[in-house]
């Protein structure tokens, strides 16, 4: 079922809220994690295009060494724990096989960030749907803690 | 070659992971900074609101004050506007940078900028010259497009030279629309061009671009998306702005940024 009361996230947003709310985004070789406090029922998602900040420009949420943390600590302070946190993240995807993020392995590159950092938080992944060719529409339902997902046809998706 | 390939791949992943490692002594030597801008900017925000309400409202005792009232106001409008970047670099760094679409006459946006900007003007006797063949109002955040433009003008004004002409030239294409600021100036050297859109960037004094007024433009194109650049000859810069052109209906006058991408979710997956 599709919520309208979704808040649509871009490139470089974090996106944290409540039940009955609801969160989207579109992916392509971005990926989203989603994180969500089983007991409080609030969830935050953030959508990052590039997995390292590389130390030019500001330190903004578009990559994922910065958005994944920002996320965690955003979801602290607005009264989440560490401890009661699911991660879910999703996209990562080789959009096009001529594209040069692809060379680049972009995609990968952003999932084995995501892994990484939720490890160091010992934060439990507890779905993902990564990789593959197709870019990605999902929609985070914070009612259910449950992520609908539909591949996306088109191909100008980050 | 698959095998090749596979040993490529793990030795990607592997400097990744080493890069991700040195990136955290980055982010933590930077993080002071970070919290002392968002610090900064909610700090002074509200109060220099406030000294900008009044400083216009101060009557001098002798006239002969005038000029020192008129100096502060200045001082007072060029300190807001520096104000106004680190809150929008701040909201930026927080990932709580949300794109609002409403139907905006670019022109106006210029005029105001320009309004704000007379004291720069005034002081350096630019003329400023507007060309304008965007004959209609288009969809985009007039927040975000104002600050870029100031900065850019402004940025013109500073290095341009004394008596010199800024031109500000609007016009669009067939998905897009431009703002393309041409100054007179000693342009920004060709070495320093993947630079001038980072914060802070090391270089001489007085050179474009070693604030943080670019990359905040830059950052709020992007996440427009849109696009900044800048071309420069023979004493002339051009910044040029491109945005998505999404004429006014008076559907797309109520819409948000979050609805049109989202059409259905039949057949989806549950996870």
């Amino acid at each position: 079922m599709i919520l309208t009361n979704s808040t649509f996230i871009h490139v470089g947003q974090i996106h944290i809220d409540i039940a009955p709310k609801a969160i989207s985004t579109v992916l392509g070789s971005c990926v989203s994690v989603c994180l969500y406090d089983t007991t409080l029922g609030i969830g935050g998602m953030n959508h990052y295009l590039l997995p390292f900040w590389n130390g030019n420009g500001l330190q903004t949420p578009k990559f994922g060494n910065i958005a994944i943390p920002k996320l965690i600590e955003t979801m602290i302070a607005k009264g989440a724990h560490p401890n009661r946190m699911k991660a879910k993240i999703f996209g990562g995807a080789m959009m096009n096989t001529t594209d040069v993020s692809n060379t680049m392995m972009i995609g990968e590159k952003n999932i084995m960030v995501a892994r990484k950092i939720l490890q160091e938080y010992s934060i439990e992944i507890v779905a993902e749907d990564i990789g593959g060719q197709n870019g990605r529409k999902i929609q985070f339902d914070l009612k259910q803690g449950k992520i609908l997902l539909k591949y996306a046809s088109y191909q100008n998706i980050t | 070659m698959q095998y090749n390939c596979n040993i490529e791949n793990k030795e990607i992943i592997f400097l990744s992971h080493k890069i991700l490692e040195l990136n955290k002594q980055l982010i933590e030597s930077e993080k002071a900074k970070s919290r002392f801008l968002s610090l900064v900017a909610n700090e002074l925000n509200n109060p220099m609101t406030a000294l900008l309400g009044l400083i216009p409202h101060l009557k001098p005792d002798r006239p002969e004050e005038n000029d020192i009232f008129s100096l502060a106001h200045q001082e007072a409008l060029l300190l807001n506007f520096r104000i106004q970047n680190l809150v929008a670099a701040a909201a930026v760094e927080s990932g709580e940078l949300e794109v609002s679409h409403v139907c905006v006459n670019v022109e106006s946006i210029v005029h105001d900028v320009v309004k704000e900007l007379h004291y720069l003007i005034h002081s350096k006797n630019i003329i400023i010259s507007i060309h304008n063949t965007l004959e209609h109002s288009v969809v985009s955040d007039p927040h975000k497009l104002h600050l870029i433009l100031k900065n850019i003008i402004a940025n013109g004004c500073t290095y341009g030279f004394i008596n010199g002409i800024v031109d500000i030239a609007i016009s669009e294409s067939s998905s897009n629309f431009t703002i393309a600021i041409n100054n007179q100036g000693y342009p920004p050297k060709v070495e320093f061009k993947p630079e001038i859109f980072t914060r802070f960037a090391n270089g001489p004094a007085g050179e474009h671009g070693l604030g943080i007024g670019l990359s905040i433009v830059r950052e709020l194109c992007e996440c427009m998306e849109g696009s900044i650049d800048y071309v420069a000859a023979n004493r002339m810069v051009t910044f040029t702005v491109t945005l998505p052109l999404l004429k006014s209906t008076s559907e797309s006058d109520l819409y948000d940024s979050n609805e049109f991408l989202f059409e259905s979710f039949d057949d989806a997956i549950e996870l």
